[in-house]
């Protein structure tokens, strides 16, 4: 049956139920659109003859075949604009940067894309609160302190804070620091935050 | 919401404490705080209640509802009655945990106001859910949601609501433009 | 309770479905027993049973729902569409006695979403199926309910295992309202948290590198 490859990487997605982004499907998309561009041009054929020679009874085949070509163009699309999704999420998740297996998975153009939204949000925050701008990715729940108590999960290297001081985030020791500072570390799993 | 964000809400109450020092008004967006002198009760926001508190600057005084005898009225009506009766506070679940975790030791029978509040809430809980179940089972169109709180309904809003949309969606089925109308006839 | 911030597309429950939503484009990939009530030339290739070059009239076939909702016409029968048992009336007089004890994934899992899809072949029953789903949907409402409220922290994986997809959507917004009150109640809310995507990132890379 026609479409078989497109519900498969449908399927692929939908797995992955909680956002991660499984790596872009590059032959996948390929196969579909040579199915799509098959179908066009069989349909494309069987129009021309079926006009020329009135063959009318070519109608419901033309008609199936253009059915699985929207169906493909309709996977497609949900494919792609799912992964959007879930690249913008990454940008909330992990901070401007991502780590390097995650932008293998992604392709030229989502890669430009997350750059672009990199921007565009960036731009958005600086236009917030006065001169300073605001980050909106901070604080995603109510502050109780500004100075956090957390632990190190992992060695991480050299730290500056507010005042320059430079601490070392070394594997299981604690700190007190900033909240503002700490925030990103601790969604990213580096930090702990522990609560007295 | 995150129920964080609920208790935040419930941070800007007001609550009494009596300062064990002293400083002038001192003038906010949100409004003037003060002034502060030591013995003298005054009316601040729970979030500065609970940072003086913690920094033992003020004794906090519970809130009148927050009583073994009174919680324990409210207990019982809330039981003899089907509907949610009223509450002392809109926030009396986050102010109960807010004060009791930071200053239990300005509250007398802390440990009975806890279990008492947490009845309270039970009871609660389980009518919102049995008046859910017979909302959704008679199909109602709409509900009263008198004395209610953020919090409980907070717990319950998310799935209450895709499952009023689901059911929409479903009980539309009924009807299918098209093909008119004559499916409400039924049963 | 983890907060998240990718929302896909959700599905469209009733007749509509929503383009982008990879639930409904799963759900439009369900095959439904069909019949083609004229030929469709040189598309024989397509059955695998039949050597010949087109796909004869009368050919009984497993076709998904998007193509039959595609070719269907009320006009000119192109390809009838036979209703799947659960939605017959033998099943729909079960469902009416007890929805409750129904394992629904195994008779769907796309019950409401395909009962409400087939409302678009102008079936006779139609009404009749439109009925069943929706009292089937609330017959079952309290058990979602209820298993989604009172699981506290237990393994639900049985209770889950014979809710129909939507179902187990709802099931799951009732869990992380329940959940996050608990986080809340236990002292936890105000914790910052690792992001759950991360530290299930890192839980697939660990198993990749195992054979």
């Amino acid at each position: 049956m026609f479409c078989e490859k497109a519900i498969e990487i449908i399927r692929e997605l939908h797995r992955m139920g909680d956002g991660q982004l499984p790596a872009f499907n590059e032959d996948g998309i390929r196969q579909v659109l040579e199915e799509m561009k098959a179908l066009y041009e069989q349909n494309q054929s069987d129009v021309n003859e079926a006009k020329s020679e009135g063959k009318s009874e070519l109608i419901p085949t033309i008609k199936f075949r253009h059915c699985c070509l929207l169906r493909n163009q309709r996977c497609i699309a949900a494919y792609l604009y799912d992964r959007l999704l879930r690249i913008r999420t990454l940008r909330w998740e992990y901070g401007s940067v991502l780590p390097t297996n995650i932008r293998f998975h992604m392709c030229a153009e989502e890669l430009e894309w997350f750059n672009q939204y990199k921007k565009s949000l960036a731009t958005f925050m600086r236009s917030l609160g006065g001169e300073e701008g605001l980050d909106i990715t901070q604080d995603m729940k109510p502050p109780k302190s500004l100075y956090i108590e957390v632990r190190c999960l992992k060695d991480h290297g050299e730290f500056e804070i507010d005042d320059g001081t430079i601490i070392l985030l070394k594997k299981n020791s604690q700190h007190f620091l900033p909240r503002w500072k700490c925030e990103q570390l601790i969604r990213q799993g580096v930090l702990e935050h522990i609560m007295s | 919401m995150d129920p964080s964000e609920v208790e935040f809400l419930a941070e800007k109450e007001v609550v009494k404490i009596i300062p064990n020092f002293s400083l002038d008004k001192i003038y906010l967006i949100g409004g003037d705080l003060g002034p502060f002198n030591p013995g003298l009760p005054v009316d601040v926001p729970v979030w500065l209640a609970l940072n003086l508190k913690q920094r033992q600057k003020c004794r906090i005084v519970p809130p009148e509802w927050m009583d073994v005898e009174k919680l324990e009225e409210i207990r019982e009506l809330e039981r003899k009655e089907d509907t949610f009766t009223p509450v002392p506070s809109p926030y009396y679940m986050e102010l109960t945990k807010l004060l009791l975790n930071h200053a239990s030791d300005n509250i007398p029978k802390a440990d009975e106001i806890r279990t008492l509040v947490k009845d309270i809430w039970d009871t609660r809980i389980a009518k919102l859910r049995l008046s859910a179940d017979s909302f959704i089972s008679q199909q109602e169109a709409h509900a009263k949601l008198d004395n209610l709180t953020l919090m409980e309904i907070n717990t319950t809003r998310s799935f209450l609501l895709d499952t009023l949309n689901c059911m929409y969606k479903l009980r539309s089925n009924l009807q299918p433009g098209a093909s008119g109308g004559k499916a409400q006839d039924h049963h | 309770m983890e907060t998240h911030s990718y929302f896909p597309v959700p599905p469209g429950v009733g007749m509509e479905e929503n383009f982008l939503s990879l639930d409904d484009i799963l759900l439009s990939h369900e095959r439904l027993p069909s019949r083609t009530e004229c030929t469709f030339p040189r598309l024989g290739f397509l059955e695998k049973s039949s050597d010949s070059r087109d796909i004869q009239e009368g050919t009984k076939m497993e076709m998904p729902l998007f193509l039959a909702k595609g070719l269907y016409e009320r006009k000119r029968r192109v390809v009838s569409v036979e209703l799947p048992k659960v939605y017959k009336e033998g099943w729909r007089t079960v469902f009416n006695a007890d929805p409750t004890v129904v394992d629904l994934h195994k008779m769907g899992p796309y019950y409401y979403g395909l009962g409400s899809q087939l409302l678009h072949f102008d079936s006779p029953e139609n009404p009749e199926i439109a009925q069943a789903v929706l009292q089937t949907f609330i017959g079952r409402f309290r058990r979602t309910m209820d298993s989604s409220q009172n699981a506290y922290n237990e393994d639900t994986s049985a209770l889950v295992e014979r809710l129909d997809y939507l179902e187990r959507a709802l099931f799951r917004a009732g869990q992380s309202g329940l959940n996050s009150f608990q986080n809340w109640e236990r002292g936890r809310a105000s914790t910052i948290t690792a992001s759950s995507l991360v530290l299930n990132y890192r839980k697939r890379k660990i198993t990749d590198l195992q054979p």
